[in-house]
């Protein structure tokens, strides 16, 4: 029986922000958009699905006047992350 | 990078790798920190060795001097990372593990030091702080997963334990030059080496 993909996460930039964000302890939105090689505009509303699922916490502050954006992981999200990496080698075991 | 593109499960896995990958770039050092921690502490104990056979001065003197620029250096850093404009983007569990390592050493290190001064006994000092020295290599070759930093540590323990046996100065000297050798500058260069290659990759 194969477990139905997170549709959360099993999107491109999604995904990208999450396998980076579990490595890490927290990452500044400014290095996010230069790993994944997105845009701001998509970025923020892929970070924002993150949030509302409750995969990532956001931290918005100012740093020197300048907006700083600070995301991280959250257990929730390293459980999801871990049942989807799971799914995923069921069905490439079968392919 | 799209957000709603259908991936395949390959493309999923694909991402995943790259990102892990470039998170664990974070977690890279370049040994050059322990490359002159090293050549400070090979310099001293040699200089010392030279200065007790041809007496210039007094026979810590070297060990004296080092002390000053260490804790200069020391504070030198701490301004400059105060007042440095450089952004720190991202933070990772291993270096907030190797900042309190590097912090829990330095303390262990005065400790030492202190405890010299306070009539523990020159030899006996020093190969206390070689086996600090090992200790420190085992837990960041472990943290790194850094195999060359594990052979230095029990390298060094054994030179620890040898240094419990040794009377002279002279002697004691030659075993921490071993020890810096050993533990720091030839694992250092490796771990040099291999961020370059890494880097340019």
């Amino acid at each position: 029986m194969f477990k139905d993909l997170d549709p959360i996460l099993h999107s491109q930039l999604r995904l990208a922000v999450m396998s980076l964000l579990i490595g890490l302890k927290e990452a500044e939105f400014t290095y996010i958009k230069e790993k994944t090689k997105s845009t701001a505009g998509n970025l923020s509303v892929q970070i924002q699905k993150l949030k509302d699922a409750g995969y990532i916490t956001v931290e918005k502050q100012f740093k020197d006047n300048y907006p700083l954006t600070t995301c991280k992981i959250t257990s929730q999200g390293i459980k999801a992350f871990e049942q989807y990496v799971k799914a995923l080698q069921q069905y490439l075991h079968v392919k | 990078m799209k957000p709603e593109q259908v991936m395949t499960e390959q493309e999923s896995f694909s991402i995943i790798q790259r990102m892990i990958n470039a998170a664990k770039q974070e977690q890279k050092d370049n040994g050059m920190g322990w490359i002159i921690w090293g050549w400070m502490l090979f310099t001293v104990s040699i200089l010392t060795v030279l200065n007790i056979r041809f007496s210039w001065f007094q026979t810590f003197a070297f060990w004296n001097a080092f002390g000053i620029c260490s804790i200069l250096l020391l504070i030198a850093g701490v301004i400059k990372k105060y007042y440095s404009k450089k952004k720190n983007d991202v933070q990772t569990y291993y270096n907030d593990l190797f900042k309190l390592l590097n912090i829990g050493f330095f303390i262990s290190l005065s400790f030492i030091i202190i405890a010299i001064n306070k009539g523990v006994g020159i030899v006996f000092g020093f190969a206390l702080l070689i086996n600090l020295y090992a200790f420190w290599m085992l837990i960041y070759g472990a943290a790194s997963n850094f195999k060359p930093s594990i052979i230095a540590a029990f390298i060094t323990w054994g030179l620890a334990f040898a240094g419990l046996f040794v009377t002279s100065v002279e002697m004691i000297m030659y075993i921490q030059a071993a020890a810096a050798l050993i533990g720091y500058i030839i694992p250092g260069h490796m771990a040099n080496k291999a961020y370059k290659q890494h880097s340019s990759v």
